[in-house]
């Protein structure tokens, strides 16, 4: 069973809001749900919407044929009608004429109703996030409006939400994360809110300095002082850090950089997502220095590698970029797995007050006073090398890539990141084995031999040229010919991808 | 190393020019050093950030912790090494290239954060480092061979800017008077927030015409000034030639709540005299 609910407006009418309510009030149902969160740039006005999935069994994307549209204005239904399936539904504002603000809520009502639900559990949620006495009269007044179409049953499904960007705050809190400095930037800002949000019940301390640049070299200091220390960025932001990065490699002290992608060049398009900064996660910063690059796919993911990436960097006083994107950091996701075991983040090294420590941005002797010796030069950067062979030593104990789908399959999907959702539910009972790739740099080995056991391999990535293909044949020296890359901003839906994908294997 | 004479010395062989000011600051800095270790201060709880100039190899004789920053950013690397923790007492050390022109956004905004740190910016009117280009302090009609039409542009005024950017400590002194400069140091690193002290020197090398001021300049009698008198003062020296008088001293010191005694985590570091690194979570 599965259904797509698609919830539009305008930026300000509470569209994403509701959407919220809605994931939530179907979670405390049983129901797995996906909350995809698509906006323009404006702070009033547009067309924002939501797509909220529903299904008895896991799911991590939307579809792209609606089963019930919810329209808070006119342009929703302009615009989403010809998305609508044949029998689908249209649950309109104008009914609600008068409710004003609370018309999301009334529509959220008539919604739950047509599923076939009790309006107790709406209630309670509506309560609990809405603070306004009549919310809760106008989803009763929605309710009343309906009759219930697709008859569900509640189930005994134990899910909670979190969006990319929780997951991430999460993953630093159960590191024990004491500094976070971020500038504003969408879509890194959702983290910097959470952590900024409990930062005095979780002692820690969230900082907004003048600028990026600012940003990582404060983050540099207060971790060479033995704070745990993260910056939070997107592309733009990034490249302004990479100076810093940079330094990060002269004088290794352990830094974690989260870098959250929108599609670029440039400003680009703010609120959309694109897989299109892996490049720049490998090689930004002068210089050959040793980096980890890890990209999780979902929430989940995201808490278990942002902990690898505090947990490696402290270890091997090395820099660890966390890449993600929009897609996956503010879309919804049920979670239902256990915890793992959280790796310990223990600052062991000697920090200033405990005596004279001097790091450089100079290539620089055992004392850390700047050398131009070759001899020390040589070593150094030798040294450099010899870390990223422990790191790789290190990693290999990690879950570096993940397979999914028909075990025996020769028919390989490969992709990273926020892909994974999509391609997880497009493969679902076809003929397919999806191969995640979590850590880009240092990379597994047996991405190659996966490719080499294969008789299709099929590249899939929200991006114009396919880099982490081109990463793969840098590596394996293999070139992945079959590519399914999509550049819009938009990120895959899972049916249209399945579609796309069993296409690519008749040509 | 800890032997008097060699105290906060390192081993590292000095480079810079021979008759160059940097050697007297790096002494003003080495006593001011010592004799706050004799009124007590932690010499471990020392650290600096140094910026990349010829300025910044002090960094490397100095032996005290920190790093060695990028150029133009010593100012939010020491901000960062303050927040991670508190207790350390911090010293910046950095050039007017490397502060007015690439750092400039950190200056500013560091008068505004108001951390508890001194920044010393060693000022000779030039980018000595990279050969003698002008910066944003060096007077209009300086050529180098990057502007050889001569720079067009009037001086910054770093000590009006200060005051205006809400510094809550301004001071200037003279890189060739060690005993002047040792006390205004100190003064600084006592002060509560963040203290900003120009350092005038010649450069041996680079842009002489700007050089041999110390005539011009007169010492400010100790009084508590208002912000007002202190940017009227910060006005008698126009950093274009050596005419006009030249105030040393501390322009303005008017304490108000920094950077650690406003967040809420980092008073409790203070409390417990430990930096993130040291605090049980
Ligand atoms: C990002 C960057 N740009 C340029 C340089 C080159 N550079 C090194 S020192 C310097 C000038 C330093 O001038 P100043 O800060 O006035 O110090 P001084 O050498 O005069 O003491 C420059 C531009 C650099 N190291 N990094």
């Amino acid at each position: 069973m599965r259904l797509n609910i698609l919830i539009g407006g305008k930026a300000g009418q509470g569209i994403n809001k509701v959407s919220g309510i809605i994931a939530e009030t179907l979670v405390k149902n049983g129901y797995y749900i996906f909350n995809y969160r698509d906006y323009p740039s404006i702070i009033r006005g547009g067309n924002n919407f939501n797509i909220v999935s529903i299904s008895d069994r896991p799911i991590a994307s939307h579809e792209s044929a609606i089963d019930v549209v919810i329209a808070l204005d006119e342009d929703t239904i302009k615009i989403h009608k010809s998305s609508l399936k044949k029998d689908g539904l249209i649950l309109a504002y104008k009914d609600f004429s008068g409710l004003g603000l609370n018309t999301n809520v009334a529509l959220a009502g008539s919604l739950i109703k047509v599923l076939g639900f009790d309006n107790k559990v709406l209630a309670s949620v509506v309560k609990a996030k809405i603070k306004n006495k009549l919310s809760v009269d106008a989803l009763t007044e929605g309710y009343n409006k309906q009759t219930s179409k697709f008859n569900l049953k509640v189930l005994n499904n134990q899910i909670s939400i979190l969006s990319g960007s929780s997951a991430i705050a999460k993953g630093a809190i159960n590191s024990k994360i004491d500094m976070y400095f971020a500038y504003p930037m969408t879509p890194a800002t959702g983290v910097s809110e959470m952590l900024a949000k409990d930062q005095l019940k979780n002692n820690c301390l969230v900082f907004q300095p003048e600028g990026e640049i600012s940003a990582i070299n404060m983050a540099l200091g207060a971790s060479f002082s033995g704070a745990r220390t993260m910056v939070g960025t997107s592309g733009g932001g990034y490249d302004l850090m990479s100076e810093g990065l940079s330094l990060q490699g002269m004088s290794q002290i352990p830094l974690v950089v989260y870098l959250a992608s929108r599609p670029g060049p440039a400003t680009g398009l703010p609120t959309y997502s694109m897989q299109g900064d892996l490049e720049i996660a490998l090689r930004s910063g002068h210089g050959e220095f040793p980096r980890i690059v890890v990209a999780p796919g979902d929430p989940d993911e995201a808490m278990e590698k942002v902990n690898e990436a505090f947990y490696l960097s402290e270890k091997f006083g090395a820099l660890s970029i966390l890449l993600s994107d929009k897609h996956l950091a503010e879309s919804e996701f049920s979670l239902f797995s256990k915890n793992k075991k959280t790796l310990p983040v223990v600052v062991k090294r000697l920090i200033p007050g405990q005596g004279v420590v001097k790091v450089s941005g100079y290539e620089s002797d055992a004392d850390g006073l700047a050398t131009e010796d070759p001899k020390i030069a040589i070593k150094n950067a030798d040294n450099r090398l010899k870390k990223y062979q422990a790191i790789k030593k290190e990693c290999q104990k990690l879950e570096m890539i993940k397979i999914y789908g028909k075990a025996d399959s020769k028919n390989l999907v490969i992709g990273w990141g926020s892909t994974k959702g999509a391609i997880v539910d497009a493969i679902d009972g076809e003929d397919f084995k999806f191969l995640q790739v979590l850590y880009m740099m240092p990379m597994s080995n047996q991405i190659k031999s996966e490719i080499l056991a294969a008789k299709n391999v099929i590249l899939v990535e929200t991006n114009l040229t396919g880099q982490l293909g081109r990463l793969i044949r840098e590596k394996t020296g293999l070139k992945i010919e079959k590519r399914i890359l999509k550049y819009d901003g938009r990120p895959f839906k899972s049916d249209e991808l399945k579609q796309e994908l069993l296409n690519k294997l008749k040509s | 190393m800890d032997k008097p004479g060699v105290q906060f010395r390192t081993n590292q062989k000095i480079t810079w020019c021979p008759g160059c000011p940097d050697h007297i600051i790096l002494e003003s800095a080495r006593r001011t050093l010592i004799s706050l270790v004799e009124q007590g201060y932690n010499k471990n709880n020392f650290a600096m950030a140094a910026g990349i100039g010829c300025h910044g190899k002090i960094f490397d004789y100095l032996n005290i912790s920190g790093i060695y920053a990028l150029h133009g950013r010593a100012i939010p690397t020491a901000i960062g090494m303050k927040m991670g923790n508190p207790n350390l007492e911090l010293l910046v050390f950095a050039g007017d290239g490397d502060t007015y022109a690439e750092g400039m956004a950190h200056f500013i905004h560091a008068c505004r954060f108001n951390p508890d740190l001194t920044l010393f910016v060693n000022d000779n009117q030039s980018f000595s480092l990279t050969t003698g280009q002008a910066t944003p302090t060096s007077q209009p009609g300086f050529k180098s061979n990057l502007e050889p039409l001569g720079n067009f542009n009037s001086p910054l005024n770093p000590i009006h800017l200060a005051l205006s950017a809400g510094a809550s400590f301004v001071a200037r002194c003279n890189a060739n008077d060690i005993e002047h400069t040792r006390m205004v140091m100190e003064a600084a690193i006592k002060h509560k927030g963040f203290s900003f002290v120009e350092i005038l020197q010649d450069c041996v090398v680079f842009n002489l015409y700007v050089n041999n001021k110390d005539r011009l300049m007169y010492k400010l009698p100790e009084a508590k000034r208002t912000l007002k008198k202190a940017l009227a003062l910060s006005q008698e020296y126009d950093y274009i030639n050596n005419k006009g008088k030249i105030p040393l001293g501390i322009f303005y010191a008017q304490p108000r709540p920094s950077l650690d005694e406003e967040w809420p985590q980092l008073v409790n570091l203070k409390n417990k005299k430990v930096g993130w690194g040291g605090l049980k979570k």
